[in-house]
């Protein structure tokens, strides 16, 4: 049943986001020689507008006369995409929280606390970065079912102790870290269209990528049972 | 005589020239859950500095040296005053693993 949120959470946001960003991209895409951010060196910028200068020779011109496309609905805007990202950290931050407060397996407190720390300093960075960008945050769908799915799970997370805890947190941060990180890569970064926004969502994927491994290298512990209990997987 | 001149001058630069090494500072940036170059290979009294370019902390952590949490766009150095290899990790993140080699 806990796998349910991950699940529905996923196809909410694809369905708000699929519909209309990949569509909008092209006649929207523009691409801006903003300074890379501070710290860092040039190269991801020029990745970026690489992917531009393909993503706007895309739009091929059809040989037979067509008919004008209807108009699509636009794409998620840079306020739009900054109001999904804060969100989508802030529900893993509570999640962490929860765990962090209910767990006795040092390795998922561990994890838990790490969620805590990265989704607070990616939220931080973000939050710094909408703020220089004179961005303000805009709720969506998206984003509105991430903070409903998020307290939906932790409501669902309360009511379990131990291993069972352990098990339903940790299966939910594997599903939880793939819909993201499908959403981010499909949707968020292509439809970016300020070039330091899209360069923070590029920079930010790895930390998620190295998530997703973590808790997926916990839950087969979990599941073989070594990590279920403190010290139940050293012997002497 | 006339070839003592050249021999005293290579004696002469011998002595006084190359063999001692100029401490250099050298950079390892931390990007993208990575340490850039994940292996560098520096002199002892070389210094080495990593740069934490992620939104995320990290640490640079061997058997003998330990940034603690390095925070995002912060800097750590470390001179390496001993040779040997030393590998090394990010304590938060598993995934990532890096060495300096130090001769």
């Amino acid at each position: 049943m806990i796998d349910l949120y991950p699940n529905l959470m996923r196809t909410s946001i694809v369905l708000v986001l699929s519909s209309a960003a990949l569509l909008a991209l092209a006649p929207s895409c523009k691409k801006k020689s903003t300074e890379p951010p501070a710290g860092t060196t040039g190269s991801a910028g020029s990745a970026i507008a690489e992917t531009g200068s393909a993503m706007t020779g895309s739009a091929g011109s059809a040989a037979a006369p067509t008919p004008a496309p209807p108009p699509t609905p636009a794409g998620p805007t840079d306020p739009q995409i900054a109001a999904i990202v804060v969100a989508a950290n802030q529900v893993d931050i509570d999640a962490g929280n929860l765990a962090v407060k209910k767990t006795k397996n040092p390795e998922v407190k561990k994890f838990a606390q790490l969620m805590v720390t990265d989704h607070t300093a990616v939220n931080k960075g973000a939050v710094e970065l909408v703020t220089k960008l004179k961005v303000t945050p805009e709720e969506t769908d998206a984003s509105k079912a991430l903070v409903s799915g998020g307290a939906d799970n932790r409501a669902k997370l309360e009511k379990l102790e131990g291993a069972a805890f352990d098990k339903a947190y940790v299966d939910n941060e594997v599903a939880y870290h793939k819909a993201v990180i499908d959403v981010l890569t499909n949707q968020l970064i292509p439809s970016a269209q300020n070039a330091e926004l899209k360069s923070t969502l590029v920079g930010v994927k790895p930390a998620f990528d190295a998530h997703l491994e973590h808790a997926e290298k916990l839950q087969a512990t979990l599941e073989g049972g070594s990590g279920a209990t403190m010290g139940s997987g050293h012997k002497m | 005589m006339k070839r003592i001149g050249p021999i005293f001058a290579v004696l002469l630069a011998g002595a006084c020239g190359s063999p001692k090494h100029a401490p250099q500072i050298l950079h390892v940036d931390i990007r993208g859950m990575k340490y850039e170059p994940d292996s560098l290979a520096v002199s002892v009294g070389d210094t080495v500095e990593w740069t934490n370019q992620d939104l995320v902390p990290h640490t640079v952590t061997s058997s003998t040296f330990d940034s603690k949490s390095i925070a995002p766009h912060a800097t750590w150095s470390y001179v390496a005053r001993t040779g040997g290899d030393f590998a090394y990790n990010c304590t938060f993140h598993p995934v990532m693993v890096g060495a300096i080699i130090v001769r």
